[in-house]
């Protein structure tokens, strides 16, 4: 089917803005005033990206970081509305496009780690109804909803200028927002991320997810687990992951 | 009506663009002139944590209007309604009786993040002007649409920007919302007479005013920044469009180079004072 005229020179402009480099400016367009376009839309995505990602921006060097920025916007069908949603939107981009830039085996992970502490600060998810002070082992948790449980290959936390990992080290984190909306990071194990994991799959109590950890590990004596649980809710009470029991 | 939901509150005077940069110092006191704040829906429709408490704040206390970004009003892709739907509950929750847009195109088949400009055609009317009915059954309200600062105009055009304007506005029998900072900066970059062009608008239909500053670059192009003080010329121009429209509720719009928001009330105060110049009788 063929467009009207005026879609025609939308999207010959849009293909020229998303690659100025290699596709012609639409005809009757002059250089100076496209060239007005060209830097406003890529001052955008590219303040919006530094903003959110500085270290991946710092230990990839502005030069790769900036193609790097530049192919996200020529490749990437970004479909959000939301502004705060490029930084989303890379992280989508990193993992799913075939992106030909060499890129360390950690950047992915490294980017989603640090676009996490923009989404969890502005989760809207309410503050469920809780009992503060509940039984833990006996009443179904309530989990702090702004909450996120995450899962890497790599030790994201300690990327930096001065550590660039050779090989991978599953690290599992916890990402939550506390009582006074400070964003928190706390590394944690595979057994508190799986009964974490438990937690918020359905409200349960304590001692029943103790019991099915035990027996996933193929504990004939629950009982240690259930131990362990007891200190391990508390302390997770205390920093906020936990919120309490069901009122 | 369910506690979440506000009353309703309509604009009226002078008022600001509401900023992240600017919640801690009009925490502590916002300055008297400033009637009501503006917001992109865009930026705050869907967020927790500590913005929405500071943005429940104050609409709790001050009317605000919903200036969009992203609608993409003249663009090729679908209307996207799953956007206008939670543009109408976000105003719902915050009391919101008026949603503006700009009259341009910010995507293709995906996300550009920036306004672009229409092409001047009749097809290009008919369009628009379905979108925007649509937009407005979605939302069961009039929009108003905003006249567009723009770099480039495309080729070919079948009638003059002012034309296209009052096409659309008539035929869809939406609002307008009027920027003299665009007209401005429209007129100094393509060479034609702003107040002819501001007297060639359905001003009748106007709900609302933005005033801005911009930016001048080496080779005398202006770019609409919103990042500097309003100047003079765009003043008188605001001036002119009170005698034309009166006293319309009008937002001073601040994006970059934010001052303290004492330099920010003064220009405020500018717009109020306009407004009251409007409201007296014309002498002889």
């Amino acid at each position: 089917m063929n467009l009207p005229d005026f879609q025609a020179f939308q999207h010959a402009f849009g293909r020229h803005l998303r690659d100025p480099h290699h596709t012609p400016r639409p005809a009757g367009v002059p250089a100076r005033r496209m060239a007005v376009y060209n830097e406003l839309l890529f001052n955008n995505i590219t303040g919006a990206l530094d903003a959110c990602f500085p270290l991946c921006r710092k230990l990839l060097g502005d030069i790769r970081w900036r193609r790097l920025n530049r192919t996200f916007f020529r490749d990437w069908k970004a479909s959000s509305p939301w502004f705060r949603e490029i930084p989303r939107e890379f992280v989508r981009y990193l993992n799913e496009c075939a992106i030909r830039q060499p890129l360390p085996a950690w950047f992915a992970e490294l980017a989603h780690y640090e676009w996490i502490e923009l989404a969890v600060d502005t989760m809207d998810c309410p503050t469920p109804p809780h009992q503060p002070a509940g039984d833990l082992m006996r009443q179904p948790i309530v989990l702090n909803p702004a909450l996120r449980l995450l899962a890497f290959a790599w030790p994201v936390q300690r990327i930096g200028p001065g550590y660039r990992p050779r090989k991978p080290q599953p690290t599992q984190l916890v990402v939550y927002r506390d009582a006074k909306d400070r964003v928190r990071f706390v590394a944690t194990n595979p057994v508190t991320a799986r009964l974490l994991a438990l937690l918020g799959a359905q409200p349960t109590a304590g001692e029943a997810a103790c019991r099915q950890i035990a027996a996933e590990l193929q504990r004939s004596d629950p009982a240690p687990v259930i131990a362990f649980g007891v200190d391990l809710l508390d302390d997770l009470r205390r920093q906020g992951i936990v919120l309490g029991t069901a009122a | 009506m369910p506690q979440h939901l506000m009353p309703r509150q309509a604009a009226s005077g002078a008022g600001l663009g509401f900023r992240r940069e600017l919640i801690e110092p009009l925490k502590r006191g916002v300055p008297e002139v400033i009637r009501f704040f503006e917001i992109a829906p865009e930026n705050w429709a869907g967020v927790g944590g500590k913005s929405a408490k500071d943005l429940r704040h104050f609409s709790e206390r001050y009317p605000f209007v919903c200036h969009g970004l992203s609608l993409s009003l003249g663009g090729p892709a679908p209307l996207d309604e799953a956007l206008l739907l939670r543009i109408r509950s976000f105003m719902a929750e915050h009391g919101i009786m008026l949603y503006t847009e700009h009259l341009s195109w910010c995507a293709d088949d995906s996300q550009l993040y920036d306004l672009l400009p229409i092409p001047l055609s009749e097809k290009a009317v008919k369009w628009t002007v379905d979108r925007i009915a649509r937009a407005q059954d979605i939302l069961g309200r009039r929009i108003g649409i905003e006249n567009a600062s723009y770099y480039v105009a495309p080729p070919d055009a079948e009638m003059s920007e002012s034309e296209f304007i009052s096409a659309i506005v008539r035929e869809s029998d939406c609002l307008l919302h009027l920027d003299v900072n665009n007209i401005y900066v429209n007129s100094r970059n393509f060479g034609f007479d702003p107040l002819a062009f501001l007297d060639a608008l359905p001003l009748e239909r106007t709900c609302y005013v933005h005033v801005a500053g911009h930016y001048v670059e080496a080779d005398g192009l202006l770019i609409d920044t919103h990042g500097a003080d309003v100047i003079d010329p765009v003043w008188s121009l605001l001036a002119t469009a009170y005698q034309r429209i009166g006293d319309v509720p009008t937002c001073l719009e601040r994006d970059f180079n934010i001052p303290d928001l004492g330099r920010l009330s003064a220009e405020v105060e500018t717009i109020a004072r306009l407004q009251n110049a409007a409201r007296q009788p014309q002498a002889a």
